[in-house]
């Protein structure tokens, strides 16, 4: 760990009511890095991603994205309080985020919606946004549906929007929550082929997926996540090959059949 | 049964429900204002994490929600100012009476409505930097207008009918205007006929301007 990693991750808790999701995690991604998380459902993966951009609010520990503390700010007792939602909003919008539900803005266009955060948020000029737009709908491969409003493309498409959406605001970091679980599989190549891209060109990158055969191939480390708590991390090929708990290798033998 | 209508005994005084339908408009504009305006805060506020805004915003609305509108109106014109020393003319209590008597409403149909939208809509605005000010304006807020629009038109022809409630604060709408001219007239039933046909005309336009506005922002997406 240094100071310069993308994200680090302290003594992390969250709970939902009486439910105790996130059981005190720790975590450093890298600059540069792709990291996979796997594990059942329901063993907080999805939690912890949403904790690194303060989606969820979280209820002990720290997060931290380069320098800044994510969501609280440092109080003169030396206790943390909320920070301000301009700060939270502005570390925010240095992290991009792939939803499984893709969430694009059902009444704007494909370019209105990758355009909405860089003229409304970073307050660039809407000509050269569209421009920008229309590059990054060319590299994500639906320049063509531009102008399409979500309900009329494909769920391949709708989440290759999202991600130029986030791209959009050119972010240090992208987190994708279960990108392509909601996908038709026949459309699953198609977005794993943009992350592909995404991560060859040294994006950092935090993905929850299911995808076995993405992990193997394009993650720089894996962690297994189960109960709340990190069970198991490694390189992908030690913890495909030879995972060293009994929960991640029971986890393996289930998924990859 | 013999009745003879008589309308032409009405049509002589048409110059009244002409000068009462204004009255009536105006009344029903002026509190459809304070409602909406009402509505928008206390639905907000009703949505809102602290409870300090979430309670208050409740009472408001269950109590006005669950008592009567002649009620609420006869105790702000004759009640409030025993109590508090305010005391408005009969034009100004109507107009607060049903802008507070629609806030209720209307909270609660902007409450529905921003509920309506997805929770996903809110992460995606927020995963790219936006304020909750600034989801709510550009993002959660114009879908969930979209299908605010039926409801608000139901309350919209309710706070019209509504106006007649004037009456009793001897506001010179509709209602109140006709019952003057019954007691000239000894003509109720083709008064109180009258009377609907001009709440009709009025009303119903406004029901078919709403549908096709409907119609018209459902072709975009």
């Amino acid at each position: 760990m240094s100071e310069t990693s993308a994200i680090r991750v302290r003594g992390l808790h969250k709970h939902f009511g009486a439910n105790h999701v996130l059981r005190g995690i720790d975590l450093t991604i890298e600059r540069g890095e792709v990291l996979v998380i796997i594990g059942p459902s329901g063993s907080g993966k999805s939690t912890l991603l949403r904790c690194l951009n303060f989606l969820e609010e979280y209820d002990q520990g720290e997060v931290w994205f380069g320098e800044h503390l994510v969501g609280y700010r440092r109080a003169r007792d030396g206790g943390l309080v909320r920070d301000r939602e301009r700060n939270v909003a502005r570390v925010r919008a240095q992290m991009g985020m792939v939803f499984q539900g893709f969430n694009l803005f059902p009444y704007k266009t494909v370019l209105e919606n990758v355009i909405e955060g860089p003229v409304i948020v970073q307050r660039q000029a809407p000509e050269s946004a569209r421009e920008d737009g229309l590059a990054l709908l060319r590299k994500v491969g639906i320049a063509d549906k531009a102008d399409a409003y979500p309900s009329r493309i494909s769920g391949g498409q709708q989440q290759r929007a999202a991600i130029a959406r986030a791209l959009a605001m050119r972010p240090q970091a992208m987190l994708f929550d279960e990108p392509t679980s909601s996908l038709d599989p026949e459309l699953v190549g198609e977005v794993l082929d943009v992350m592909r891209g995404l991560a060859a060109e040294g994006m950092t990158m935090v993905v929850v997926t299911h995808e076995m055969g993405f992990a193997r191939d394009v993650a720089d480390r894996v962690v297994m996540m189960d109960e709340g708590v990190l069970v198991e991390e490694g390189a992908p090929s030690e913890i495909f090959r030879a995972p060293r708990q009994p929960r991640t290798a029971e986890f393996l033998r289930r998924v990859i059949h | 049964m013999g009745y003879v209508w008589h309308f032409e005994v009405i049509w002589e005084y048409q110059a009244v429900f002409y000068r009462a339908a204004v009255v009536t408009v105006e009344v029903t504009i002026g509190s459809l204002a304070i409602g909406l305006a009402l509505g928008l805060a206390f639905g907000m506020m009703r949505l809102s994490q602290r409870a300090a805004l979430r309670w208050p915003a409740a009472f408001y609305i269950e109590s006005f929600r669950s008592t009567p509108v002649l009620v609420q109106l006869v105790w702000i014109y004759y009640a409030l100012p025993v109590l508090s020393g305010v005391q408005m003319g009969n034009v100004t209590s109507l107009l607060v009476g049903l802008g507070l008597h629609s806030g209720a409403y209307f909270a609660e149909i902007f409450r529905a409505g921003i509920l309506s939208v997805e929770r996903g809509q809110m992460d995606a605005a927020k995963a790219i930097g936006m304020r909750h000010f600034q989801a709510m304006r550009r993002i959660i807020l114009p879908p969930a207008i979209r299908r605010m629009i039926p409801p608000f038109i139901n309350e919209f022809a309710t706070l019209m009918k509504l106006t007649t409630l004037g009456t009793v604060l001897a506001v010179g709408e509709l209602l109140h205007e006709s019952e003057n001219l019954i007691n000239n007239t000894y003509r109720p039933l083709e008064v109180y006929t009258v009377l609907a046909v001009a709440f009709g005309v009025i009303i119903f336009p406004i029901i078919l301007l709403s549908q096709q506005l409907e119609r018209a922002l459902k072709v975009r997406s």
